[in-house]
């Protein structure tokens, strides 16, 4: 639904997107995460027909950003990291607005406000002022105000940016909503466990080059290049934690106690069977193993902190 | 035709949106009234220093005068006004961060700008309008003609059109309004006292120097340019009255529209060419600058036309 081919943004002499190639299927939601100037807003920008690239292409459901821009207005809600709301117009007002400028019919857009504020729970707002609402709110009704004219592609900036726990649960919910709705969604963000909660993908940018992009577990455990397991036991973790200290392929003891073990565990699949046949004839009262999946938070610092990796990872 | 005005005027939704925010706020209730009462309050005191006691008198020289006044003030007042109220329809946008979220409809870049014009104007013209019952003082004495303050109007609107169609210019390539109000400012300066005092020169100049046609030609351009002697020779001609202001400057306000015969229909085409082909001009800049991609895909579907 959206794909990138070597999709390059130079600023003078800033490269803001290198040589980007991205492919997100239908129905996804799909995790952009990187650091400030990354490029993720660059790209996103491309992708909305507000940037032109420099070279490469890009394309939203099968219609090219610069040739037919058009189309793919038509098939987007593009909701920017920080955008403003117009003074002295009511939230119906506003979706309204939106819903015609998109050339939705009158008896549609009825129909779908009242949806729409439905699922944003702002309803009760409808006659209120815009500019009164909360951030929150705003951020809420941003997402209505994309849906108004029901794309089949959504690109959502940060959306959950400066907003307090609650609302940032609020807008999990509702991008979780849309996948159920079967929208594509391309989403980035910062807060990183957040992101492995509601999307499918996750592509990590960094210095303008997608350094990996797979399915959240598939990504951890690639990027890592090991794997978090975790043994519970009836009794003796101490002593398995300190007899592991010293086997092949452990990396890293990350927790103990009498009941259960997690290690850092860099051996091949092979190896991992033999591990837990050993513990077993070791005498140890194991109950289960469990493969845990690895921080997102840590894999995107590892990421972001070393030499970028050859694209398409 | 019909498409164009049904799309671009009947069913636009930014023009829906523009109009119903800008009449609906508080500021535009109280922007009018202040104009209102400025314009009347000078009016009335004009009127009280000219007639002092003498209202049963016959007088159409000083109504005319009243006219000329009135109408100087209102065009003095609309040139300060129209700045502040179109520099800053695009930069403004892009300040309160909607104007991102605007460009993503599928509304043409042609579209919007067009829209932010005609709102700004017609709040201008409701100022303009709000005051045809002050005029209407005029033609109790006499000595103007409905026809002549029509003129005036239309006069007054072409400029407020030509100014705002500056002052969206700058608003469009200037990211802050900050700068591009006091770039529309600069250039209702130009336009005014830049060309007044630019057309007084190359006349000072056309005396004194060998190639007295070109000053001359010159300094007819600068005055054909500027709102005050055009006004002027609106007012001057048809020989419905010659105001009797006993002010040097107006004399010679006067006096340069005969000179550089103002009144005739070349001065006027050249006027009409400068104001309505400049705003369409800047107008056209602003909503290829707004969309940059929008100029060179237009050229490709018509390259594409061309060759079906």
């Amino acid at each position: 639904m959206i794909r990138t081919e070597n999709l390059c943004k130079r600023y003078s002499r800033v490269e803001a997107v290198s040589d980007l190639n991205l492919d997100v299927r239908a129905g996804t939601v799909f995790g952009f995460v990187g650091e400030n100037g990354a490029g993720k807003t660059t790209t996103m920008s491309i992708l909305a027909t507000l940037t032109q690239p420099t070279s490469g292409r890009a394309y939203v459901g099968g219609a090219e950003v610069t040739a037919d821009a058009a189309a793919v207005r038509r098939q987007i809600g593009y909701m920017p990291d920080v955008f403003g709301v117009y003074d002295d117009l009511t939230v119906a007002e506003y979706l309204e607005f939106y819903g015609t400028a998109y050339g939705v019919t009158t008896p549609v857009i009825e129909a779908r406000r009242a949806e729409l504020l439905d699922m944003v729970r702002l309803t009760d707002k409808a006659d209120a002022y815009v500019n009164t609402l909360s951030r929150g709110m705003q951020q809420r009704l941003g997402v209505a105000r994309c849906l108004m004219h029901d794309p089949q592609v959504l690109i959502l900036d940060e959306p959950a940016s400066g907003l307090d726990p609650r609302s940032r649960i609020d807008m999990r919910e509702i991008v979780k909503g849309l996948r159920e709705r079967g929208k594509t969604v391309l989403i980035s963000s910062h807060i990183l466990p957040e992101l492995a909660d509601m999307c499918d993908e996750i592509g990590i940018i960094a210095h303008g080059k997608l350094v990996a992009c797979a399915a959240v577990e598939v990504v951890a455990a690639r990027a890592n290049g090991q794997r978090q397991l975790a043994f519970d036991l009836l009794s003796g973790g101490q002593a398995l934690a300190h007899a592991f200290r010293h086997e092949r392929g452990v990396t890293d003891v990350l927790t103990c106690n009498e009941t259960s073990v997690e290690i850092l565990y860099s051996g091949s699949e092979e190896d991992q069977v033999a591990l837990v046949r050993g513990v077993t004839l070791a005498g140890y009262p194991l109950k289960a193993v469990r493969e845990v999946g690895a921080s997102l938070e840590d894999l995107f610092l590892r990421l972001t902190e070393e030499p970028v990796l050859p694209s398409g990872a | 035709m019909h498409n164009v005005l049904r799309g671009w005027v009947l069913h636009n939704p930014l023009l829906h949106k523009e109009l119903r925010q800008r009449m609906r706020s508080g500021r535009t209730v109280l922007g009018l009234s202040m104009y209102l009462l400025i314009i009347g309050a000078v009016a009335f005191v004009f009127m009280y220093l000219n007639v002092q006691g003498q209202t049963l008198l016959l007088q159409p020289a000083r109504t005319a005068e009243l006219f000329t006044f009135l109408s100087y003030l209102q065009l003095a007042l609309i040139s300060f006004v129209t700045p502040g109220v179109a520099a800053g329809v695009i930069s403004g946008e892009r300040e309160r961060q909607t104007l991102s979220v605007l460009l993503t409809t599928p509304l043409l870049p042609a579209s919007v700008i067009f829209t932010k014009w005609v709102t700004s104007i017609s709040f201008l013209s409701l100022l303009m309008i709000m005051t045809l019952p002050l005029y209407s003082i005029v033609f109790l004495f006499g000595g103007v003609a409905p026809s002549q303050v029509l003129a005036v109007f239309i006069l007054q609107l072409i400029t407020l059109g030509a100014i705002a169609g500056a002052s969206i210019f700058w608003s469009t390539f200037i990211q802050r309004t900050g700068w591009s109000t006091v770039l529309s400012y600069a250039t209702v300066g130009g336009i005014f006292l830049g060309a007044g005092v630019a057309g007084y020169l190359f006349d000072s100049l056309s005396t004194h120097m060998p190639d007295q046609g070109l000053w001359s030609m010159l300094s007819g351009i600068c005055y054909t340019i500027n709102p005050i002697y055009m006004q002027a020779a609106l007012e001057s001609s048809r020989g419905f009255f010659t105001p009797t202001f006993h002010n040097s400057l107006v004399e010679s306000v006067f006096q340069t529209v005969k000179t550089h015969n103002l009144t005739s229909s070349g001065s006027w085409m050249f006027f009409m060419s400068v104001y309505v082909g400049g705003c369409l001009v800047l107008l056209g800049l602003c909503s290829w600058h707004l969309r940059p991609g929008t100029f060179a895909a237009a050229v490709r579907r018509f390259g594409r036309w061309l060759v079906r």
